[in-house]
């Protein structure tokens, strides 16, 4: 093994980085600069769409971020996202209900979502420890069961505060709730810098640098190189005399306080609460971000986080507009459905990964 | 030992047992009367049974619930709309739409047998993610090359702008002909004779398939893949002919259930019967790795009742008729949620047993 | 082996031939037509049909589809080429009723088809009693529907 290492030559190396790349990245990265070159000869105004992409870089990059952790640990991609989503739910509408207004509600937003997030993870942490090999199918189901059980709950949890509450009932969540006067653009307008029409939310950005850091910071101390040792050989980490359960435990609660979080960032950045399905469409876009930007079922990295929430969104932003103007032919929705579900797939078939 | 195996039987029955209880208490606060019940339920049993009948193959060759079993359905929903275009009306309609289903089915059945052969050990997860995949290309046909290239004639299924198919595509002229070919009505609950026929030939088949040879592999694959291979059975090939006749079975299957219904969701429909056939099919008391006919006709009668009745008590009881909506679906994905947490901790227990086992026998082989 | 193989062939072969003309069968049988009747005066040259009877019953199958007045339309749904009905006319009020068993094939080609009764009753040739029935959309149809395709849509409805 040592020895194959060290007889490696550059072009090797090349050859290797080009192969864990992966055909389907470059083709992905291929398209999206294809768009960015095409889109001023199609008429879209490219400033306006730069900055379209680095806005929904702000909103999703945290959701994205959220996958890191149980990549890490060896539970595989978190199609469980919705749980976190709805603990974010949950600490942005109790926030509004109690009366925050202004940047402060999405303080408190987080600050209420927190135990939240904690208590619903630990649960779901625990279960994943308990069907060790088939977490990404029932994550799938508990996100969905949550989603369901939370849609009833929207309608009968008592909520008053006319802003959130159906009109002519009085009770009952509505499906979308505008954040206007409460935390929209609460991170963006911090520092943001408009130039022309280009505009960048500095703010929301640099909280995503922040938690990044803190995610890479922490993969580096002695829990976070645990966290890896689990996800690389669980049997070898067991005999290392780590906790396995618990260091699976502890990168469930951080994805879903993550989600948490990303969901808060999202709806400050799209400027509404959106209850009931939506958390259903937030965890597939999420789960292919990651895997365009270069991760595989077990191994993720800070930067595929980044790059793969630049690919996934510049396609989302740019696909529509382009073709729009091009052929006046709208099939940007069918692109990112094969694009995005392709991608899941080919990471779910790579050999190499082995299955668990 | 005799203690154990009632605790067995209530963990194995626990779904169905639980489902009684749902509609034994929901059934009277609905005040639906029991007539009406019957009727539905014997509706829904022709109506469904055939598609929930197409999840058994794949069971019986270890590769789990077929979530991808959306992807016959695709098919067969294409056969239908081409055949309305084409104006072929009545049953001679539905055998064309299932003649034409047929190849798409198996081609897509192949390709969905391929790519679970590349990710043994997560079937469910990557069938679930091929049916959104193929989802996709189902709407890049349905919504853009129908109309230009696939040739589309009536207006009542294109849309105005010239390409692209209606977002409901109405079957009248095959609505529940199959059901009312031969007509019979037993204390004023219609019963769909031709259909209850084909689900039990279907039946017969599924019986009769276990016991061919490709059966009996199939079996031994689903057992143990490895010890299959040592047996000389070609693992891989006997996968793929499970999914491919469980997509073609899924799109006939799909074809008596849009007749039932009358009209085709043409963007809709074959998601909502993923998750629907699959959870019936759980309720009935099978799991991941073990299903028979029995649970797909028990599965069928509880989680229909539980279907119709929830929304009905839901609304009785909170006075907001979304709650019961709500609640039925909470309900279907719960049960998924509990049957594959059951399969994946048995799954554990036994190699876990299994490995203590190997282990005291090689202790024994030291000692001794 | 060879054998079996070629054998296994073969048995492949039959049953695609089998579905084809299966396929091809039910292309004829199953196409379905919607006749439409007309009780109304006809221009044809000299030939022209003025009287129109009182009233006239179809019967298809037995079953009594439309009763039309002078100057109706009635209308029905019908599979296959062969098309039988049997007509009950009454020329004048509370006068006599003459049965009349009319069969002719219908053109593949044509969705909507409008048979013109009393000029097939006074044997006029078929261009003259048959015609096309090519259907104006109604507003509702040529409207634009937005299409809604979500690949999570149908996750959270289940129908009925």
């Amino acid at each position: 093994m040592s020895e194959q290492t060290t007889k490696n030559t550059f072009q090797d190396k090349v050859k290797k980085v080009a192969e864990e790349f992966g055909l389907p990245r470059l083709i992905i990265t291929g398209f999206l600069v294809l768009l960015l070159v095409i889109s001023p000869f199609v008429g879209a105004d490219l400033p306006t769409q730069i900055s379209n992409i680095i806005n929904r870089f702000s909103w999703n990059g945290i959701l994205v971020l959220a996958m890191v952790p149980m990549v890490h640990s060896g539970c595989g991609l978190n199609f469980g996202l919705p749980l976190g989503i709805i603990s974010g739910l949950l600490g942005a509408t109790l926030s509004i209900e109690l009366g925050f207004t202004g940047p402060v509600s999405f303080f408190m937003a987080a600050l209420l979502a927190t135990p939240f997030a904690l208590v619903f993870g630990s649960v779901y942490g625990w279960l994943l420890n308990k069907i060790k090999g088939g977490e990404m199918m029932i994550a799938t189901y508990v996100g969905f069961s949550s989603v369901s059980l939370m849609c009833m709950m929207w309608l009968l949890l008592p909520y008053h505060s006319p802003n959130m509450v159906w009109g002519m009932a009085g009770k009952g969540l509505r499906t979308t709730i505008s954040l206007e006067g409460y935390y929209t653009q609460a991170l963006a307008k911090i520092l943001q810098i408009n130039i022309g029409n280009l505009s960048i939310p500095t703010g929301a950005l640099l909280f995503f640098a922040l938690l990044a850091f803190l995610m890479w910071a922490f993969l580096h101390t002695k829990t976070g190189t645990a966290m890896t040792a689990v996800g690389s050989n669980p049997e070898f980490a067991r005999s290392a005399g780590i906790n396995v359960n618990k260091i699976r435990l502890i990168s469930v609660v951080m994805s879903t306080w993550l989600a948490a979080i990303g969901i808060l960032v999202y709806e400050q950045g799209f400027g509404f609460i959106q209850l009931y399905m939506a958390p259903f469409y937030m965890a597939l876009p999420a789960v292919s971000a990651i895997l365009i930007g270069g991760a595989s079922v077990n191994k993720a990295s800070i930067m595929n986080v980044i790059i793969g929430t630049i690919l996934f969104q510049g396609i989302v932003t740019m696909t529509p507009t382009v073709m729009n103007n091009m052929i006046h032919l709208d099939m940007s929705e069918v692109i990112r459905i094969i694009v995005s579900n392709g991608m899941i797939l080919y990471a779910l078939t790579r050999k190499t990964e082995g299955a668990k | 030992m005799s203690n154990k195996n009632i605790g067995d039987y209530l963990r194995r029955f626990s779904v169905p047992i639980m489902f009684v209880i749902i509609c034994a208490v929901c059934a009277p606060i609905s005040g639906l009367s029991p007539s009406y019940l019957a009727n539905e339920i014997v509706t829904r049993m022709g109506r469904n049974a055939f598609l929930i009948l197409s999840l058994l193959i794949p069971i019986m060759a270890g590769m789990g619930l077929n979530f991808s079993m959306t992807l016959g359905a695709m098919a067969g929903e294409i056969g239908l709309i081409l055949v309305c275009d084409w104006q072929i009306v009545g049953i001679p309609g539905m055998v064309l739409a299932m003649i034409i289903s047929i190849p798409i089915s198996a081609l897509l059945g192949l390709f969905c047998g391929k790519v679970l052969n590349m990710a043994k050990g997560r079937e469910m997860i990557t069938s679930y993610i091929i049916s959104f995949f193929i989802n996709g290309i189902y709407q890049l046909v349905v919504l853009y090359l129908m109309g230009p290239v696939i040739p589309i004639k009536h207006s009542t299924i294109k849309l105005p702008r010239g390409y692209g198919v209606r977002n409901t595509v109405s079957l009248l002229s095959m609505r529940q002909k199959l059901d009312n070919l031969i007509p019979l009505s037993i204390a004023g609950v219609k019963i769909p004779v031709a259909t209850f026929i084909i689900v039990f030939i279907l039946c017969l088949v599924i019986i009769w398939f276990r016991k061919t040879k490709l059966g009996q592999d199939m079996r031994a694959v689903g057992q143990d893949m490895e010890v299959a291979k040592d047996a000389g059975i070609d693992v891989e090939r006997t996968r793929i002919i499970s999914m491919v006749l469980s997509t073609v079975f899924a799109g006939i299957g799909m074809i008596i259930y849009l007749q039932n219904m009358g009209n085709i969701a043409t963007y809709s429909s074959h998601s909502q019967i993923g998750m629907f056939c699959i959870a019936a099919l759980l309720v009935g008391g099978a799991s991941v790795d073990k299903a028979s006919i029995g649970n797909v006709f028990l599965g069928i009668i509880l989680f229909h009742t539980m279907f119709i009745v929830a929304p009905k008590a839901g609304t009785v009881i909170t006075g907001d008729s979304m709650i019961g909506e709500y609640f039925r679906v909470f309900v279907s994905y719960a049960v998924i949620t509990v049957a594959l947490i059951m399969y994946e901790t048995n799954k554990r227990k036994n190699k876990s047993r299994a490995s203590a086992q190997l282990a005291l026998e090689q202790e024994e082989e030291v000692n001794g | 082996m060879d054998k079996s193989k070629k054998k296994s062939l073969i048995y492949r072969i039959a049953a695609l031939i089998i579905l084809i003309l299966i396929a091809v069968a039910m292309f004829i049988i199953g196409r379905g037509h919607t006749v439409y009747f007309d009780n109304k005066a006809l221009e044809y040259g000299e030939k022209s049909v003025d009287e129109v009877p009182y009233k006239i019953d179809v019967l298809v199958n037995g079953e009594k589809v439309a009763s039309l007045k002078a100057g109706e339309r009635g209308m029905v749904s019908t599979m296959g080429q062969n098309f039988n009905m049997q007509l009950l006319v009454t020329k004048e009020k509370d006068g006599k009723t003459s049965k009349v068993q009319v069969g002719l094939p219908l053109p593949y080609s044509m969705d909507g088809i409008i048979l013109n009764l009393p000029g097939m009753l006074a044997g006029l040739p078929q261009d003259a009693y048959l015609e096309e029935f090519i259907p104006t959309p109604s507003a509702e149809e040529l409207e634009d529907e937005e299409v809604v395709t979500d690949e999570t849509e149908g996750l959270m409805d289940f129908g009925e």
